[in-house]
């Protein structure tokens, strides 16, 4: 429980109605998109720089721990409150300060949500490239704490590739801009690299120049459905050996197949092994010379059916088993686990007779949905959280599937970030020296360890 | 130093890859401090032995592909990378390349591109740049546009650290956000972390068409306005590039001010677009509007391109470079001009349309942080700054923020002493401006 002294001071700085502190209130910021929670002892919203930094400098001064939150939607539980901790929310600091189509910037400050800022810049014919599943909700200040991924990243990378500069309350409570407004305007060594994903435990954004960039004028969506999970994977090697980067790469294994059938009746053949949805984007002319390539690439894999939109409505239609993919396995159990582990290319098809292997030895139901393209694999183990034996399988799962990852030269985590969920693995991917410079690194942002204690890894 | 030192550099790598003659040494070597060795490591291990040796004597260290820096290095060593110059592995499936820091960045291109891989950063300097400085200095070039800056293509490196240890870190993942993201934060560092001893790197397949547009003006000023027009007709070449008369008579005999406009990609695209953009360049005022599309005359073209690239990046001293975004560079110039004289009277000038940035050589006897103060100031009106870290001190001073400028550098410094407690790597990198 906070003094009133303190709660005093808080409301001081941001506003009576921008403090939390009943435990009843408190419960909505304890729980993220993981199973764990804790107990903040209370949470502020400040609605500028200025504000964050009153904040810092008072929580500093009484030695309490900040941890910073967005939409919370996350699924690493890199927002879940260490004790006795305040929650900074960035979700009234929703402001879009500029919209620079010219120059290819937009400057945002961190609680603008995903989706909000991609219909703004739908207005001026432009978009933002991260697409995180959870952009609907998800803010801008979580995507790059989180460094988040999406479906179009196979083309244009995840959310660091899109930012330009930050302007960024440290655990000191001074503000520096990092950065800038282009490519060209970096510094050479450039702190915005260090500070974007590192879940806020470095900083604490208030400020961000993101790159945008004008739609591309023509996209093209395509479907192709195999017998064998196999044939699947070695279409996407071919494509990219063929020059082609498409900006999704999406597959979609039986399992999944069978529960959006239930679900949704998008028609796809219920005894198939893979789906894979290819999109590519660019200028028109160019089209008809890659759909070629990729139609013969698919036939040389062994694919029974090609397909190509040719109408909004037929996209529409083939995105929408993939869209529903995560909701509908409610149908089979009421919660799931889901893994973003991350493959060299290569190593899919051994990675997807893991997950089965993963699935037959705890006795789980496992579906894959994968950004095939980037080899980054969704495994969705499902459960149900009643069944404590079952939470137990799962998390055991969790931690066999990220030594699958590791073991096949992958990664545990392609765009979700480590959080806690994770932490406890995270030596089995990284080197002893690898860690020791993660300490480093945190030690000297955050030599009192206040900032998101104990995400990523312990000091 | 002593003689103990350099018999123990001997053991370490090889009598015959220590060279203590000055004579000899003058090659990989420049600036006006002094080295007393000149070591050629040949794997990782010596690397690691070399910098355990010189923590222990408080030696310091210099590391660069073929010529070290000598500035502040008072008599320590010059780690020549050369003989660490091979191509490990190129992973077709993967579309990665391992390679070691040592190869020349030019030839680390053509072995690529013989393979049908793409590696489109551009070299530092083409004759002596090598892939480990290309990652150490980790800056953007004319393709960042389209293709992403430097570190876009870091997946991950084995190091040594500025105390001797080696790590490793990274992965064949395009997509890998595990843990602290020093992979990418590397990128740029200039050597003050540690010592890249082999390199992941990401690869793209080569375009199917490359073709190039070229124009000539006689007015800078008018050129520009062109790749505004191009810019709004959301046309983004590869490169798009102004290169001042003088400077272009590298690239090509003729007269007057030269674009050069990229096109790499898909071959449908690339016959429409290049017919757009001379059109737009014939209507702009541009005079002896070709089409390369020849082979041999494109790949003249590029290749006098990286050599005036080269002659800019080889006087940083006397070249100051700005960005403003690409929309605003008509008022840019215009300011300049007003400002500080005609674009003419600098001994080159080059502007990269795609990111809105302009690098001008000075004339001798410039007064480099004078002007610089002024254009920083010329600039930020519109939105940009002077690029690097003398940007960002020049901004934090515009906005009268010392503090800011102090936490910066407070970091960097911070950083750089958690990482290299001795002071021992790179002493003539200054990362404080």
């Amino acid at each position: 429980m906070l003094s009133q002294t303190i709660i005093d001071r808080l409301t001081e700085i941001v506003g009576e109605k921008n403090v939390v502190t009943r435990p009843t209130d408190l419960f909505a910021y304890g729980y993220d998109g993981t199973l764990l929670s804790g107990d903040a002892v209370g949470v502020v919203f400040p609605q500028s720089t200025d504000q964050v930094v009153e904040l810092v400098k008072y929580m500093n001064e009484q030695d309490i721990k900040m941890v910073p939150r967005g939409a919370g939607t996350n699924v690493s539980g890199g927002t879940i409150p260490s004790e006795k901790s305040i929650v900074i929310n960035c979700t009234r600091m929703t402001k879009v300060l500029e919209i620079d189509t010219e120059n290819f910037v937009a400057v945002v400050e961190p609680g603008v949500v995903n989706f909000d800022l991609q219909q703004e810049l739908e207005k001026h014919g432009f978009y933002y490239p991260p697409d995180p599943s959870s952009w609907k909700a998800s803010t801008l200040g979580g995507n790059i704490g989180e460094c988040s991924g999406g479906p179009r990243c196979f083309k244009y990378g995840v959310t660091r590739d899109s930012i330009f500069g930050l302007e960024v309350v440290l655990p000191n409570g001074k503000v520096i801009r990092t950065g800038g407004r282009n490519f060209k305007s970096e510094p050479g060594l450039d702190l915005t690299r260090i500070i974007v994903g590192s879940e806020g435990t470095l900083g604490y954004v208030t400020k961000a120049y993101l790159r945008i960039l004008p739609k591309p004028t023509t996209k093209k969506t395509m479907l192709a459905v195999y017998n064998k999970v196999e044939d699947a994977s070695q279409t996407v090697a071919d494509i990219v050996a063929a020059g082609i980067i498409p900006t999704t790469l999406e597959m979609m294994d039986n399992l999944l197949i069978n529960t959006t059938e239930d679900y949704c009746h998008a028609g796809l053949p219920r005894d198939a092994g893979a789906i894979l949805i290819i999109e590519i984007d660019g200028y028109p002319e160019d089209m008809e010379e890659q759909i070629a390539t990729i139609r013969g690439v698919t036939e040389k894999a062994n694919a029974r059916d090609f397909k190509i939109a040719q109408s909004a409505a037929e996209v529409d239609q083939i995105w929408l088993s993939r869209r529903v993919a995560f909701g509908s396995v409610a149908r089979v159990k009421p919660c799931y686990s889901i893994q973003d582990i991350t493959l060299p290319r290569d190593k899919f098809p051994q990675a997807i007779e893991g997950i089965l292997k993963v699935a037959k030895d705890f006795d789980m139901i496992i579906g894959i949905v994968a950004h095939a393209g980037d080899g980054n694999v969704h495994p969705l183990v499902l459960f149900d959280q009643r069944n404590a034996d079952e939470v137990e399988r799962v998390h055991a799962a969790e931690q066999a599937l990220c030594e699958l990852a590791v073991d096949l030269g992958g990664t545990m985590s392609g765009e979700h970030g480590i959080g806690i969920i994770k932490k406890k693995y995270l030596d089995k991917e990284f080197t002893p020296e690898a860690m020791e410079t993660f300490r480093k690194l945190k030690k000297t942002f955050d030599p009192a360890n206040r900032f998101n204690p104990d995400k990523i890894i312990s000091i | 130093m002593s003689n103990t030192i350099i018999s123990e550099l001997k053991g370490i790598v090889g009598e015959s890859h220590v060279l203590d003659n000055p004579g000899d040494m003058a090659q990989y070597l420049k600036g006006d401090g002094k080295a007393t060795a000149v070591v050629f490591p040949g794997d990782t291990a010596e690397v690691s032995a070399i910098v355990k040796l010189a923590n222990a004597q408080n030696v310091k260290i210099s590391v660069a592909g073929l010529v070290a820096d000598t500035k502040d290095l008072e008599g320590g060593i010059a780690l020549i990378m050369n003989r660490m110059n091979k191509m490990l592995e190129i992973d077709s499936k993967n579309f990665v390349a391992t390679v070691q820091p040592g190869m020349l960045h030019q030839d680390f291109v053509q072995q690529l591109e013989a393979g049908g891989y793409l590696f489109p950063v551009e070299p530092y300097a083409i004759d002596s740049s090598s892939v480990g400085g290309c990652f150490a200095i980790g800056d953007s070039d004319s393709k960042s546009f389209n293709y992403g800056p430097t570190r876009t293509f870091m997946m991950g490196f084995e190091m040594v650290m500025p105390t001797g240890e080696v790590m490793f870190i990274g992965n064949k993942c395009i997509k890998n956000v595990s843990g602290y993201d020093f992979i990418h934060f590397a990128v740029g560092s200039q050597g003050t972390f540690g010592i890249f001893t082999k390199i992941l790197v990401k690869l793209l397949p080569q375009p199917a068409a490359k073709k190039a547009v070229i124009a000539r003006f006689d007015c800078m000023e008018e050129a520009n306005k062109t790749f505004n027009i191009l810019i709004k007709r959301h046309i983004h070449p590869d490169r798009m590039n102004l290169v001042s008369a003088s400077l272009a008579k590298e690239i090509l005999p003729g007269e007057g001010h030269l674009v050069l406009i990229d096109l790499e990609g898909f071959n449908n695209s690339g016959t429409k677009l290049a017919n757009e953009i001379e059109a737009i360049l014939c209507l702009g005022g541009g005079k002896d509007v070709q089409i390369i599309t020849d082979k041999e005359a494109y790949e003249k073209l590029i290749l006098g391109w990286l050599k005036v690239r080269q002659i800019i990046n080889n006087a940083q001293e006397s070249v100051l470079e700005f960005a403003v975004g690409p929309m605003k560079m008509p008022q840019a110039l215009a300011q300049l001009k007003a400002m500080n004289g005609a674009l003419s009277a600098y001994p080159g000038v080059v502007v990269e349309g795609l990111l809105g940035a302009v690098m001008l050589m000075l004339p001798e006897g410039t007064d480099k942080m004078a002007l610089a103060h002024k254009v920083n100031n010329m600039a930020m009106s519109l939105g940009g700054n002077v690029t690097g870290l003398l940007g960002h001190k020049l901004m934090c001073e515009a906005f009268n923020d010392a503090q800011m400028w102090s936490e910066t550098t407070g970091l960097l410094d911070g950083l750089r002493k958690q990482f290299d407690p001795n002071g021992i790597l790179n002493p003539g990198v200054k990362l404080l401006a």
